[in-house]
């Protein structure tokens, strides 16, 4: 096995403005112990509160979607892998992305989902937030991430980005992508 | 009949009910991963005060965070106090927060938009908040 070149690793991360990544099994307290050291880093980044609890939040939800979609799913924790990246963008915008393994049809419903509410203004999302809200949690499940991916809209300043990459097995990896 | 806490954590809100006082208060961040088993008992306390007890219930909340499954069971437990409020049972909340995180007070003016009853979302005094 070739040596990793943590120099060169360290280098794209700055270069990137990265200042949080992770790979591999997310179980929920890892979800819970990232999401304190992302919160002292926009401390220490000196977010604004509203800013920094807006980055937190949808570094929650995509990540607790990527668990409950592999628990739907009867997968292992293994396959509960998560791939997250938290950075900062030229303008000084947070950007939170985060991909998993997904089924292709399930990929594909998702895109469809963000293409959907990517056409909607603030006031649209809002309305569409408060009808999610009202469904029957069966409804909630059935239809996959529907809340947390109106909450994330909700919460982003400019339209969430989503990418499909087809696997083998009828699965993909499926990659969403929040400017905060 | 009874009282009812929960400690909080650092995903989960810490949690008293108190019967003799008719008061019921949650403070600090929500986002178990199964927000349901969480609320579901806070729900069921809440059932029981307003069948039960015949006096007014008020809810003190300091909550910040909350991640959507814990926005839908707030709202759960909102629709009952909004049913008991037509019922013509006393029911309030009051919810304070620190006004320098405004995203609190939107989350709390959104949940007040489908409520009827007594809703007061007031500000910390900031030197009272700072800590």
């Amino acid at each position: 096995m070739e040596p990793f070149d943590l120099f060169s690793m360290r280098e794209s991360y700055n270069r990137q403005q990265i200042m949080l990544c992770f790979n591999g099994p997310i179980s929920r307290s890892l979800i819970e112990e990232i999401g304190n050291a992302l919160r002292n880093y926009l401390a220490a980044d000196h977010a604004h509160p509203s800013s920094a609890m807006d980055v937190f939040g949808v570094y929650i939800e995509l990540t607790q979607n990527i668990r409950h979609y592999a628990q739907q799913k009867g997968w292992t924790e293994t396959d509960a892998s998560a791939t997250v990246v938290v950075a900062r963008n030229d303008a000084g915008h947070y950007v939170v992305s985060a991909g998993n393994i997904i089924e292709q049809a399930d990929g594909e419903a998702l895109l469809a989902c963000i293409d959907e509410l990517a056409g909607l203004d603030k006031a649209a999302l809002k309305a569409r937030y408060k009808e999610q809200l009202r469904k029957p949690r069966e409804a909630e499940a059935a239809s996959g991430a529907g809340l947390g991916l109106i909450d994330i809209a909700r919460k982003s300043s400019a339209p969430l980005q989503g990418s499909l990459r087809q696997l083998t097995d009828g699965r993909a990896f499926v990659r969403l992508r929040a400017e905060i | 009949m009874s009282n009812f806490s929960i400690p909080g954590s650092q995903s989960t809100p810490a949690i008293d009910g108190d019967w003799d006082h008719g008061t019921l208060s949650m403070q600090g961040d929500s986002y178990p991963e199964n927000s349901y088993e969480l609320f579901q008992q806070v729900f069921s306390w809440v059932e029981r005060f307003l069948l039960e007890a015949g006096r007014p219930l008020t809810l003190e909340l300091r909550l910040l965070y909350l991640n959507t499954s814990s926005i839908k069971a707030m709202m759960d437990i909102l629709d009952l106090l909004e049913e008991a409020h037509h019922d013509g049972k006393p029911v309030a909340v009051n919810w304070r927060y620190d006004p320098r995180n405004e995203r609190v007070a939107e989350l709390a003016e959104e949940f007040k938009e489908d409520c009827t009853f007594p809703f007061a979302i007031v500000a910390l005094d900031s030197a009272a908040s700072a800590s």
